[in-house]
């Protein structure tokens, strides 16, 4: 199967502006990423806090280009699951959907067929047209995941965002993901949750200090990810 | 003797006190069931129960010899009881004595063909001396007695894993999850079909939809029939319609604070001008009578251009969490600012074209020319509030001049003063400021009433246009670059 996405020694340095007082410097958010994500698959991404996995996400969204290496996008659209993308408080539940919607790259007229079922699945009722800065956070947090349910881009990216409102919201939000993960949606998750890596994804990447250190089948870079982990704590 | 006789009177019926031994053997609780059966055998031998239950409990214990004693003394006792042989055959399959277990099998199946039970456990033995098909037929009964039972159905799927034919295996897991969804087995132990057969994805998909609901495993994308995105921001008409309605929303929630609300866009603007009539006009006593005229048609068109200035020059800065979650380009961000402005603006050149009426500076043939001035002036308001916001996040210490720079244009661009009064030799220099030009324009229209020169206005307006493409191109190419500067 050929890829839709390559990334090929891909690195990203970040600058960290001087002023008056200071110097410039640097830092390496990515310093050599290879990898290829395949139709239909749903790739986990490991790391641990700031090992570049955002940046990952942001040069595979193509918000941002790669310093060095080459990242090649076969024609697909990739958005980032952005909960809660351009909420304005003082707006009504409505129309920050079709605000949120139309910032992910829908027309006004597609949200806008799309808003009753938004509402439904928020299980706001009437709180749906009562401004945004009247809800609790739980309740900005199921708007937020319902505005995101309609969006279907070629790739959708997860950066752990499946805790959202209460318990049962949050299981209504995940087996939503998992339904689109089941269907022929493909899925990159960065997640913390080992147990979620393996139970959802297909193959995952092990990124560490900026490097695609591992790559293949979630059992496989689980180990290999607790092992590093382990050792990283005795050292 | 005749105690005994007490004691049997006395005795309960035996239907309700082998509810308590069978309840410990529902717990698992092996050792009081053993001793309560073992008393049920003393007061009720001639009951069938004590001795088979307790020769299962027996069994469960590991304690072989002694349930064999039990039900061989059941085989003499009670000889038609087909759960006398099912539950010999259990001890014997336990002993691994094949042979022995197919023999009391056979003897209760003539007994009683109708127990799922002994058809399963013949199955079971016949898998065990390796005769798959007779095996089949066994289980093939098993299911045929009771079609709501799930064991059987169970065996069935496990008979083809045990015989590793993973695709019959996975086809048999999927006609028990029809009959019974509920079971998790249906869906872990065809996983592990599935993974047999080198399908990580489909026993994935099999182990969420025993969490989540087996109908995860027929949700083909058919939930979501949102069409697909493709571009996104890419096609002008969707930046432009999401620019629009940004910049109202914007307005909207701009009001919701106030209690005047929209009253504000007028008021404020006013009051703006009534400043600088007591200041300019009464207490400088610059202008004349016609100083209110001459002030607001110099002050509401550089309101215009000064607050879509100021409005913008933060803009992408303040996009910078919305550039980093979506893929939009930077270029909406004072484009939304300067609008949001432009919409505010409009009531209050109502207002003044309304004032203008009032005082008897009625609307004349040559007011067309309005179009092209406002048209200029609106290309030069893009060109440069896009400007000063494209620069000020590679320099955000320039963000502390504009208001001082933007203070000096506004006293260069003869807002209080009449051009013509300062000396003439610097009147050319004086409008070669674009925003004087276009305040000089706009009073020869409306206070002399004559028009304005259109060949400068012309070449105004090409430059701003000229001005405004160079911008649209630096956003263009600037657009991975401000995502970035932000972060940083």
């Amino acid at each position: 199967m050929k890829p839709i996405i390559s990334l090929r020694d891909v690195a990203v340095r970040y600058k960290r502006s001087g002023n008056v007082f200071r110097k410039k410097s640097y830092f390496d958010a990515l310093k050599s990423i290879n990898l290829d994500i395949y139709p239909g698959e749903t790739l986990g991404i490991l790391g641990r806090n700031g090992s570049g996995k955002s940046t990952l996400l942001r040069i595979i969204s193509g918000i941002i280009r790669p310093d060095r290496g080459r990242m090649v996008n076969h024609g697909a659209s990739v958005s980032l699951l952005a909960l809660q993308a351009g909420f304005d408080p003082n707006l009504n539940g409505s129309d920050n959907a079709i605000l949120s919607g139309m910032l992910q790259g829908y027309s006004r007229r597609e949200v806008q067929n799309k808003l009753d079922e938004i509402q439904e699945y928020s299980e706001l009722g009437e709180f749906f047209f009562e401004p945004v800065r009247t809800y609790s956070t739980g309740m900005r947090a199921r708007l937020g995941f319902s505005v995101t349910t309609i969006i279907s881009p070629d790739i959708l990216l997860v950066d752990e965002v499946l805790s959202v409102g209460d318990l049962h919201f949050k299981q209504k939000a995940e087996r939503t993901m998992v339904e689109k993960i089941q269907s022929h949606q493909t899925v990159v998750l960065v997640s913390h949750s080992h147990q979620q890596i393996a139970r959802l994804c297909d193959r995952a990447v092990l990124i560490d200090d900026g490097i695609s250190f591992a790559t293949g089948e979630p059992s496989k870079v689980l180990s290999i990810y607790e092992e590093r982990l382990a050792k990283n704590k005795i050292n | 003797m005749n105690t005994n006789q007490d004691t049997k009177s006395t005795l309960p019926p035996f239907n309700e006190v082998i509810e308590l031994p069978k309840q410990f053997m529902r717990n698992k609780e092996w050792l009081k069931a053993r001793t309560l059966w073992a008393v049920l055998r003393n007061s009720y031998p001639t009951h069938a129960e004590p001795w088979l239950q307790g020769a299962i409990t027996e069994i469960s214990c590991d304690e072989l010899e002694l349930a064999g004693h039990l039900l061989a003394h059941a085989r003499n006792q009670f000889p038609n009881n087909p759960y006398t042989y099912l539950i010999s055959s259990e001890l014997s399959i336990k002993n691994k004595q094949w042979g022995e277990a197919e023999h009391f099998l056979q003897q209760a199946r003539d007994k009683d063909p109708d127990i799922p039970q002994l058809w399963i456990k013949s199955a079971e033995c016949a898998e065990h001396q390796g005769n798959q098909k007779q095996a089949s037929i066994f289980n093939e009964k098993a299911r045929q007695c009771d079609p709501n039972a799930p064991a059987a159905f169970i065996q069935h799927a496990e008979l083809a894993m045990h015989a590793e034919q993973w695709e019959l295996a996975l086809e048999r897991w999927e006609e028990f999850r029809s009959r019974f969804p509920e079971i998790p087995a249906g869906y872990l132990r065809a996983s592990e079909a599935a993974r047999q057969l080198d399908r990580p994805k489909k026993a994935r998909q099999l182990v969420l939809a025993q969490q989540y609901g087996a109908d995860i495993l027929n949700t083909q994308a058919s939930i979501h029939d949102m069409p697909k995105l493709h571009g996104g921001h890419t096609s002008p008409g969707r930046l432009l319609e999401l620019i629009w309605t940004k910049a109202i929303f914007n307005l909207r929630s701009e009001v919701h604070h106030n209690y005047l609300s929209y009253g504000w866009w007028i008021l404020e603007p006013l009051l703006h001008m009534v400043v600088y009539y007591l200041v300019f006009g009464l207490l400088l006593q610059r202008g004349g009578e016609n100083y209110p005229i001459f002030l607001l048609t110099g002050l509401i068109p550089w309101m215009w251009f000064l607050k879509a200035v100021n409005g913008s020059c933060n803009s992408i800065i303040a996009g910078q969490n919305l550039m980093l979650q979506v893929g939009i380009p930077s270029v909406v961000f004072p484009l939304v600012s300067l609008l949001q402005v432009t919409l505010k603006q409009i009531p209050v050149f109502i207002l003044l074209f309304g004032f203008l009426w009032l005082q008897d500076y009625s609307p004349g043939a040559l007011w067309w020319a309005l179009v092209p001035i406002i048209v200029v002036q609106t290309l030069l308001t893009i060109a440069f509030a896009s400007m000063v916001a494209a620069i000020i996040p590679f320099m955000r210490d320039l963000s502390f001049l504009v208001p001082t720079g933007l203070t000096l244009l506004m006293f260069l661009s003869g807002i209080f003063y009449d051009y013509r009064t300062i000396s003439p030799e610097w009147q050319s220099l004086f409008l070669l400021n674009p925003m004087a030009f276009l305040l000089k324009c706009y009073r020869e229209l409306f206070i002399d009433g004559i028009l304005p020169d259109m060949q400068t206005l012309t070449w105004c307006g090409i430059g701003s246009a000229a001005a405004c493409t160079v911008m649209m191109l630096t956003y263009k190419r600037l657009r991975y670059i401000y995502p970035r500067i932000i972060m940083e």
